[in-house]
């Protein structure tokens, strides 16, 4: 089709303002899908996302419309909606040219609708504001349309009213999106530019990039070079999903689809990279690619030593699907042989084990997510993905630790909560604007390492559950930070060890030790847990031999039931590991560490 | 199979009386109150279910039979006697085998007694469970202490020369004091055996949902484990061996059917919900008395489920009922090194090939089961 009769878009919302519910709708109207197909969540295709109710990797689907008797060819890009995939997003909003901003008639503008309001501007979108829920009981949908109108700097009247659910106003919604996106501009002559936003791994067929040609035309059988990867491959089959993948001849500029190239690794098609004909390449690629990066790593563990080349086998496989995950080897004293991996963020950590432990069956152990800190030593800069690595205090320079900056939505009545979780964060405040009487949003500079446990939760609780989140990375900034030591009966237990602000080292050290005194349960012989700061030290609780471990009768013949119970006890013990002679439950290597901040007394 | 075997292997034969005057708070045996008008039909069921066993265990020879509850003593002493009687007909027994009969204090007294020992019944297994009037309150016992002492006393005047007392330990607001007073008047009325047990709180009863619920806490294990030492030390003192954990005996006095259990001899339960081993194999009766007594009526086996050990589960049961008792198990079926570390740290001793808990050992005996196998 012409490029004049082509709509780009997306939708972009906060979680749970009915983003796949309005695609759903889309997918009604514009009959993509038969009822018989139809089912919830359309475009969710796994069972991670279906479950957790979120989107984790892109969707494109082709949507035909007839607008004032003209057709159209309307592109629908399902973004992921989380801030670990923030990059991700802006890939998949740089292959459109507009973007529906889906406010919650309830809940109002929220941290995320701030976050992706500002990355679809910075995309230069067309943005078409819409209110939706508008039919539930507590709906305010004047106010909140009148605080979106605000934000997008538009008219109150511009600012749709939707039902996704019901279905009302939603065919108003799809004709704004033909009447204010504009088509693509791409040169439909030039050579070939395709950005790929998005990539997955087909077991069978293996990678499938998600492509936007900009300019110039990529037919089915041709051979294709990645101007970043640098290399070249013969493409197989292009396509576009409607909603199911269709192959077609060709895609020209304005199109978005799929691209099959059989490559066995998805690391070769990554997001952001641009697609060329080798034969006749586009001189300069399209903006915007960047590595994917790590920002919180973990060590994971096989729960049994001997499924090590398992877990490595899987997460080779996932390594294929999955650009972005990075791990190498490492070792363990407490731990055995496993692997510290990088990820984008805690979801991304989470998806990850859950996706290892589904598709391998191998169970993981995984160890208190960390930062990436920078030791610096003269003109040397070690990165340290490990606590345990760190070096002894007087042997650098300083240490230097990754920041975000934070963009909270709150009721203006709980802006001294969050205000107070955010300084014990040491967090700097850089921008407080109220987006209406009754609403604020708030913008600090935080530590990563001071959100990666439980900052949401605490914000969630300290707000009855009414402030939101969100947070883009920031760079490094130079901290005082000190590793802090965990000795079990006098040895250090390497994958215990962290690496805190000096002047809490004290207080974590003993909120760590009695946290483990309470996880690991008692032995034949008293435990000392100690903490410790170089070689002084801070923290000593001690876990009380045992003294009954027996059941107490044991006759009436009923011994399978006895048995039993004694199973479970020895599957308890499996599940633990052995550090020196202390049984340490799995938990541990995690719970340990996520010390509860708040002061003293604050709480309980 | 042990037809032509030179020795016939001595097995247990356990009859399960179902019915209680009322439910305790810590029992979860199938045990119903309430149910006495079914007694008639389930004595007459029991004998019926005796018949569909006797050809497959005519090949063994009884040691030992063991009437429990439920309250084995709502039955009359005819009743009991026509049991016995029966039973013996229909197994193979031995002249001088051991015929237990668990009794609740408050359903027996000299008569009735002096009946259960023309019955046939030579030894009496008295649910005490405490001399402390608070401590019966909280086990919801219905008995009073006086009760027991004057049952225990019925026992000896009505000529029962093997007696047992049960005593539990551990229950809630029990202190270490009043157990020690409870185990010190158990030893000086001077039964032939006493079964001690730390109480333990199974979910599926009164005091379980009440520990679930938060209303009351579960018992301490350290307290128990202060009172196991106080009684070891009584009974020690008093005379009575120390042979299995929960039990302690006068030479000559250990119960031969429950060594039964421990040593893994073959046994057949008859009655609702009755645990029967022989070889390889583990069933059980079902547990309604109604249901059972509708099969058995039907000419049918009870039986509601069955297991075969494994190897593995063969290893792992003779390890946890040998180190129960003061025989303990071969050293060979524990890991060597592990073997150092208990005898080393006080919890075992090495004698003749042999691996015996000591009595603290015999508080931790989980933690010897649970270690590596050699």
């Amino acid at each position: 089709m012409d490029q004049e009769g082509i709509r780009n878009f997306c939708i972009v919302a906060h979680i749970d303002h009915g983003k796949s519910t309005l695609a759903d709708r889309f997918l009604e109207l514009t009959h993509a899908v038969s009822e018989r197909q139809m089912r919830d969540q359309y475009l969710d295709r796994m069972d991670l996302e279906r479950e957790r109710g979120i989107t984790i990797k892109a969707q494109a689907v082709r949507l035909r419309h007839e607008s004032g008797g003209v057709k159209h060819e309307l592109n629908l890009i399902d973004t992921p909606g989380h801030v670990d995939f923030t990059y991700e997003v802006s890939r998949s909003l740089a292959a459109c040219e507009g973007a529906i901003l889906l406010v919650d008639a309830a809940q109002g503008i929220e941290a995320q609708t701030l976050a992706n309001h500002h990355l679809a501007t910075e995309a230069g979108l067309t943005i078409i504001p819409a209110v939706n829920k508008i039919d539930l009981p507590q709906a305010d949908p004047h106010t909140v349309a009148a605080e979106l109108a605000e934000l997008v700097g538009c008219d109150v009247d511009e600012v749709l009213l939707v039902s996704a659910k019901s279905g009302q106003g939603v065919p108003d919604l799809l004709d704004a999106v033909i009447a204010r996106v504009p088509p693509p501009s791409g040169d439909p002559a030039g050579s070939l530019r395709a950005l790929i936003f998005d990539s997955t791994y087909d077991a069978y067929r293996g990678v499938i990039a998600y492509i936007r040609v900009v300019d110039g035309e990529l037919r089915g059988r041709s051979r294709i070079s990645l101007m970043t990867g640098k290399f070249s491959v013969e493409s197989e089959e292009v396509g576009v999903f409607a909603p199911d993948a269709t192959p077609v001849p060709s895609l020209s500029a304005g199109d978005v689809g799929y691209l099959v190239t059989g490559m066995k690794d998805v690391r070769r098609a990554k997001v952001g990279d641009t697609i060329t004909l080798t034969e006749r390449p586009a001189r300069r690629s399209l903006p915007g690619y960047r590595e994917p990066k790590p920002m919180v790593w973990s060590g994971l563990y096989p729960v049994e030593g001997g499924d090590y080349p398992t877990l490595r086998d899987a997460l080779d496989k996932l390594k294929l699907s999955d650009a972005a995950l990075v791990y190498e080897p490492e070792s363990s004293q407490a731990l055995g042989f496993g692997f510290r991996c990088g990820f984008l963020g805690l979801l991304h950590m989470d998806i990850t084990r859950e996706r290892l432990e589904r598709e391998s069956e191998v169970e993981v152990i995984t160890t208190a997510p960390n930062v990436e800190f920078r030791v610096v030593r003269g003109t040397e800069v070690i990165s340290v993905h490990n606590p345990s690595e760190m070096p002894a205090p007087g042997t650098y320079d300083y240490v230097e630790e990754p920041y975000v900056l934070a963009t909270v939505v709150t009721p203006a009545g709980y802006l001294g909560p969050v205000m107070e979780l955010c300084q014990q964060r040491r967090g700097s405040l850089q921008d407080l604007r109220y987006l209406s009487p009754e609403r604020a949003e708030i913008h600090y500079l935080l530590p990563l390492a001071e959100i990666i446990f439980d900052f949401f939760d605490q914000l969630k609780s300290r707000t009855r559950g009414y402030a939101s989140l969100d947070y883009e990375h920031w760079g490094y900034e130079r901290s005082e930070l000190v590793r802090v030591d965990v000795l079990l009966q006098g040895e250090p237990v390497d994958a215990f060890s962290s690496v805190v602000p000096r002047d809490k080292a004290y207080a974590y050290g003993r909120a760590t030790t009695a946290r483990l005194r309470e996880l690991i349960p008692r032995q034949l012989f008293e435990v000392a847990i100690q903490a410790a700061v170089g070689n002084r030290i801070v923290a000593r609780e001690t876990v009380r031999a045992k003294r009954k471990d027996v059941l107490a009768k044991c006759y009436g013949g009923d011994v399978t039931r006895k048995r039993k119970l004694l199973e479970r006890q020895k599957e308890g013990k499996r599940r633990m590991r052995r550090v020196g002679r202390v049984d340490v439950p799995q938990e541990a290597f995690i719970a340990a560490l996520r010390v509860d901040r708040q002061p003293e007394g604050a709480k309980r | 199979m042990t037809a032509n075997a030179p020795s016939v292997p001595p097995a247990g034969l356990y009859v399960h009386i179902p019915f209680c005057l009322t439910r305790c708070g810590y029992c979860d045996f199938n045990t119903y109150a309430g149910l006495d008008h079914l007694a008639g039909g389930y004595v007459n069921a029991l004998l019926r279910e005796a018949e569909l066993w006797t050809s497959d265990w005519s090949d063994l020879s009884f040691v030992s039979l063991f009437m429990g509850g439920g309250t084995p003593t709502t039955l009359r002493p005819e009743t009991i006697e026509r049991i016995i009687r029966s039973l013996r007909a229909a197994f193979p027994f031995e002249a001088g085998a051991e015929v237990t009969v668990e009794a609740n204090p408050d359903t027996v007294d000299e008569p009735y007694l002096m009946g259960l020992l023309a019955a046939g019944v030579s030894r009496l297994s008295l649910g005490v469970q405490s001399f402390d009037p608070d401590v019966l309150a909280a086990l919801e016992r219905m008995h009073s202490a006086e009760s027991a002492r004057r049952a225990f006393a019925a026992a000896r005047l009505a000529g029962f020369a093997s007696v047992n007392l049960d005593v539990i330990y551990g229950a809630h607001g029990e202190s270490l004091g009043s157990w020690e007073r409870t185990i010190q008047e158990a030893a000086s009325l001077g039964p032939d055996h006493i079964s001690g047990s730390a109480l333990t709180i199974e979910p599926a009863t009164p005091l379980g949902r009440k520990v679930g619920a938060g209303l009351i806490p579960a018992p301490d294990p350290d307290l128990q484990a202060d009172m196991y030492d106080v009684a070891c030390e009584i009974l020690g003192h008093a005379g009575y061996d120390h042979y299995e954990v929960s039990n302690w005996a006068r030479p000559g006095s250990r119960c031969l059917h429950n060594l039964g259990y421990w040593e893994g001899r073959p046994y057949l339960g008859l009655g609702a919900g009755a645990h029967s081993h022989r070889g390889d194999r583990r069933w059980w009766n079902v547990r309604p008395p109604e249901q059972y007594m509708a099969m058995v009526s039907a000419g049918v086996r009870p039986v509601g489920g069955e297991e075969r050990l494994t190897e593995e589960d063969h290893r792992l049961e003779q390890l946890l009922l040998g180190l129960r008792t003061a025989a303990g198990v071969p050293a060979s079926w524990v890991d060597p090194s592990r073997i150092e570390e208990f005898v080393g740290s006080g919890l075992a001793d090495l004698r003749d090939g042999r691996l015996a808990l000591t009595e603290r050992g015999l508080f931790l005996a989980n933690e010897v089961v649970l270690a590596p196998s050699g």
